[in-house]
């Protein structure tokens, strides 16, 4: 059991063997909580979908930040620091779904305690902040041997976090239901959620400024 | 082919526009290989932005996808060659030593950092062209990531053509007093270079901040370069495809490319 937890504990630690590892306990610790998340109702299809759309989510967003995350390293003249940048990537990304399974049983009390769904989204939408806020505290920390070595990988950290978030923000819209409404026929992807999220608020923020 | 992505990774990685590298008042790079690079990565990134007609409604247009892979290339090439005369003429009014060759060069080079930045967005862009029904927002999506590497490829300009002003001139049959300045500060970089890590392409060289000189004919350039561009993407559109008109090669000419930009910047909120 000691040992099972060793490189959970290293990661947290930002000890520096932790990288290889991180990859695997990215993708079971955000499985565990997609599954977690997605228990709501006690439909197990609902479940599975969720589970397997956690590390979907995260993998997907990295993997279309990547080039230009890479060229920009390039151009700013730190492709040598690549290699270690990328491994903070990866580190932060097991860090956030770390966090995530780490909160699941409190999201299962929740989910125990209420039926309502719309209560359900906004804790589930708490938990991810939280596990966001602690990912780039750890992001922040493997980067800031990197930036003493160069002041310009502050500026590469901000571009990644811009990217990623404007990425993920809309992958996240693309893959719900992620709970699954209790009325709704369980299903992977929500028909008619083929649009996007930017459009989505922006409409919204009309409508209320223009009192519609 | 390998040697073609090698020339543009060393632009990239600040190699090719090193103060060694370019001593012989050019940047070494070969202009063929990289103009194919060009052509190539250009599709790329044209072809993302045309992802967009395929989901539209009445059936997917892939004529459109082709149609953009096609014309994004087009566009910046045949935009350096309608301002590829008087960009010399200028450079040449001011009194750059850049002959006409390294001048080509430079160009190309400045060209391959923004489709190489351009090519790599490609496929954030693809993603939101797959899953965004909204017009107005792929339009602006896309001129916002123009502009993020049309500003890098302009700084990568500035930057080199700073550099190669600090290169001395070689010296010539009659050869003229060289400008003690230059010499100097060739020299103080020269004797930094092994102590520090290697600069980056978009690094400041030297101390002081670039010449007069540089800055007017960048300021020429750019506000050539950025006036013809514009207005060639214009007269190329479509290149995303309005989702309720036919797919069609080019559009009837009208209004301008900033009155368009506004239009649609308002009618994302309604």
């Amino acid at each position: 059991m000691k040992s099972a937890l060793r490189p959970i504990d290293d990661l947290l630690r930002g000890r520096p063997a932790a990288a290889a590892r991180a990859w695997w306990l990215a993708l079971l610790c955000g499985v565990f909580y997609g599954a977690v998340m997605g228990s709501f109702g006690g439909r197990p299809g609902q479940a599975v979908y969720s589970a397997s759309k956690v590390p979907l989510l995260l993998a997907t967003t990295t993997l279309l930040g990547l080039p230009s995350f890479f060229v920009l390293n390039t151009l700013l003249g730190v492709r040598s620091d690549f290699g270690k940048a990328m491994r903070a990537v990866v580190v932060s990304q097991a860090g956030l779904t770390i966090i995530l399974a780490s909160l699941a049983p409190v999201t299962a009390f929740w989910y125990a305690s209420t039926t309502d769904y719309r209560t359900a989204i906004l804790f589930n939408a708490a938990m991810f902040a939280v596990a966001s806020v602690g990912a780039q505290w750890m992001l922040r920390r493997a980067y800031r041997p990197l930036i003493a070595r160069n002041p310009v990988h502050r500026r590469l950290l901000g571009a990644w976090l811009l990217i990623y978030g404007f990425v993920g923000i809309q992958m996240g819209w693309l893959l719900r239901p992620f709970i699954g409404a209790p009325g709704e026929p369980v299903q992977f992807f929500r028909p008619g959620a083929w649009d996007n999220a930017y459009v989505f608020v922006a409409r919204l923020i009309w409508e209320v400024l223009a009192g519609r | 082919m390998t040697h073609w992505f090698r020339d543009l990774d060393r632009i990239l990685r600040g190699e090719a526009t090193r103060s060694r590298a370019l001593g012989r008042g050019s940047v070494d790079v070969r202009p063929g290989g990289l103009t194919a690079l060009l052509v190539a990565l250009g599709m790329v990134y044209g072809a993302c932005m045309g992802c967009f007609a395929l989901f539209k409604e009445g059936g997917p247009s892939v004529m459109q996808l082709v149609a953009s892979a096609v014309k994004l290339p087009a566009l910046f090439l045949l935009t350096l060659v309608v301002t590829f005369p008087s960009l010399y003429v200028f450079n040449a009014l001011v009194g750059s030593r850049l002959s006409m060759g390294s001048l080509l060069r430079l160009l190309l080079a400045a060209l391959g950092v923004t489709v190489a930045v351009l090519a790599s967005l490609g496929p954030i862009v693809a993603f939101f062209s797959v899953s965004t029904t909204s017009y107005p927002f792929m339009l602006l999506l896309n001129v916002l990531v123009f502009a993020a590497s049309g500003t890098l490829g302009m700084a990568f300009l500035l930057q080199t053509l700073h550099r190669l002003s600090l290169i001395p001139p070689e010296p010539e049959p009659e050869p003229e007093p060289t400008p003690s300045t230059a010499i100097e500060q060739v020299g103080e970089q020269k004797g930094e270079e092994p102590a520090g890590p290697s600069p980056g392409a978009l690094e400041h060289a030297g101390d002081g901040p670039p010449s007069r000189q540089v800055k007017l004919i960048f300021r020429c350039w750019i506000v050539l370069f950025a006036l013809v561009g514009a207005q060639m993407g214009w007269v190329l559109r479509p290149f995303v495809g309005t989702p309720d008109r036919p797919f069609s090669w080019f559009r009837e000419r009208d209004s301008n490319f900033f009155e368009a930009v506004w239009h649609a910047f308002a009618s994302l909120f309604s």
